[in-house]
């Protein structure tokens, strides 16, 4: 048999798969985005406009804030794993800041959903520390809620990637600057992560794309109004049966995702020329 | 000489001294941070419902939690799906992506660069914009309310192709030209060559998916409705909902049922996941 023929072949069980359950229900789903009772428009658009324009801003505020912080607690932690002079400490933060990438969302919703509460142990540790009385004490089961619950379970993932990175940048480099006084921030800030730059978008679009897709912690944390578009995507279909919109909703994700995705593969196309 | 070149230093290190001491205050203070939310699931879980605001270092220890919540839904019937699931899942990804990713890695054909951007694609899509479709697509096969019906959307996956795929280019092809000349067939080659340098790959490839689909929530909440078929997720979404009166110390109890066998697995094999990442080269 061809060799070129018997790659199509080796190809073709997962390309099955992938036509039959991605590509065409992707196509279906743009389509059907744009079908109304009357043929095609934009119906469906104007409706989750009309009833969700907050809850897709406060979507993509949401994930874009919890985004940010992911980075600078990423770099922070990669940061302090690489140029750490304390072992013990390192071998600590090492240890801990791995555990919630194992922990899924639905418990991470509900683990924080007890501990963020109004009289959750987080309050209760500000109390018993004398920082506030117990009449100060607020819920964070809010916008506040979802994005600790995200930077806290996302972090780990984009830390492991930059950590990697990190290491294999020439230690050569750093020492080099070490020696001619240069502070752990600066090599940090001016030599490791430009050089982990890449490394450290990928993590961020990919993560970005995960908070994009969570449901259990929004429903979780903060299922009032505003919530997040997954939330509403799967009211729609649950108590509506209303998939024109719930497609409509689920294309307006996508176009997020797709623009972070599209600035990410800009960035990596002028870096390589 | 030497006192000159000490001279400059003794002022920096006293600076060092204090910044060390200051970065390692913060590295103690982001890890304890790190942890206490899944250390104070774990206090609750373990102690009576009265210890679940207040910390005394004392208190009884108890597993009366774990046993309430056992009984209270069942949890056995949900781990046995949600193993099932995890199984089909992970053994249909090795044996689709397998053969993928070795087409990917050494083979050329009309179209591999289109079918390799299609198959990277799958990583940036949002899974939730395929829902409603995936859903017809279940209802028209008749699969609804079944473990299969959860799985089949994962089954190809995008990144355990283009993991493998970067593994298995990095075998030599000198070994690949000498288990052809002993007479081994394409697929002998995956099986005796590709596949056994590729192991520590797929260890860390199967700790990520099922990790993936342990935590999965929204497909199998959407394609599910019965007790015999939801994973361990839905069923704990199922029995915590907020207006069900369930202590919260029960309900730590059952989530960290839930993650448990995750973090064992996590506490076995995390050597192997890390690699896995370092390994991956993504760019």
């Amino acid at each position: 048999m061809p060799r070129r023929l018997l790659g199509l072949l080796l190809v073709l069980p997962a390309l099955t798969v992938i036509l039959f359950l991605f590509v065409l229900p992707l196509a279906l789903s743009v389509v059907g985005a744009f079908e109304t009772e009357a043929g095609y428009g934009l119906d469906n658009f104007t409706k989750s406009f009309a009833l969700y324009s907050s809850d897709i801003l406060f979507t993509v505020v949401i994930v874009g804030l919890s985004t940010c912080l992911i980075g600078l607690f990423s770099i922070a932690i990669g940061g302090y794993l690489t140029l750490g002079e304390n072992p013990r400490a390192v071998a600590i933060l090492r240890w801990l800041y791995r555990w919630p990438l194992f922990i899924p969302f639905i418990v991470v919703g509900q683990v924080l959903r007890t501990f963020l509460a109004k009289n959750g142990l987080m309050n209760n540790i500000l109390v018993g520390a004398g920082l506030i009385t117990p009449l100060q004490a607020v819920s964070f089961l809010d916008w506040r809620g979802i994005v600790i619950a995200f930077v806290w379970k996302q972090t780990p993932f984009v830390t492991l990637l930059l950590a990697g990175a990190m290491a294999s940048v020439d230690r050569g480099t750093i020492e080099a600057a070490r020696n001619l006084g240069a502070s752990r921030l600066r090599i940090l800030i001016e030599i490791l992560v430009p050089q982990v730059a890449t490394t450290l978008m990928v993590g961020l679009v990919l993560s970005f794309v995960t908070m994009m897709s969570v449901l259990s912690v929004p429903l979780m944390i903060n299922a009032q109004s505003p919530t997040m578009l997954t939330a509403d995507i799967a009211f729609r279909i649950n108590a509506y049966g209303d998939y024109g919109v719930a497609n409509a909703l689920g294309l307006i994700s996508l176009a997020a995702t797709a623009c972070v995705a599209w600035f990410y593969l800009r960035q990596s196309m002028k870096e390589r020329g | 000489m030497t006192a000159a070149a000490d001279a400059p230093a003794r002022p920096r290190r006293r600076r060092f001294d204090l910044d060390r001491t200051l970065n390692t205050l913060a590295a103690w203070v982001l890890a304890l941070m790190w942890i206490l939310p899944l250390a104070f699931a774990i206090w609750t879980a373990i102690h009576p419902s009265a210890y679940e605001a207040r910390f005394e270092l004392l208190a009884p220890l108890t597993f009366e939690n774990f046993e309430k919540a056992w009984g209270a839904a069942p949890f056995a019937r949900y781990f046995l799906n949600t193993f099932m699931l995890v199984t089909l899942i992970l053994a249909g990804q090795f044996l689709l992506c397998t053969l993928a990713a070795y087409a990917f890695a050494r083979f050329t054909f009309p179209g591999r660069s289109i079918l390799f951007t299609l198959v990277l694609l799958q990583l940036l899509v949002m899974p939730d914009i395929l829902i409603v479709e995936n859903y017809k697509t279940m209802r028209i096969l008749g699969l609804v309310d079944t473990i299969p019906a959860i799985a089949l959307p994962y089954i190809a996956s995008g990144f355990g192709i283009f993991l493998l795929r970067q593994t298995f280019m990095t075998v030599p092809r000198e070994l690949d030209e000498a288990a052809r000349i002993e007479g081994s067939s394409i697929l002998g080659i995956l099986w005796r060559v590709y596949i056994p340098l590729a192991k520590p790959t797929y260890l860390a490839y199967g700790l990520v998916s099922v990790s993936h689909h342990w935590n999965n929530f929204l497909w199998p909440l959407i394609v599910t409705n019965s007790v015999d078929t939801r994973p361990v997720t839905v069923g704990l979404s199922v029995f915590s909902a907020i207006d069900s009166g369930i202590e919260w110390s029960v309900i730590n109890a059952a989530t960290l049922m839930t993650s448990g066998p995750l973090l064992i697995a996590f506490l076995l094999f995390q050597r192997q996941f890390v690699q896995s990442f370092m390994r991956a080269g993504i760019k």
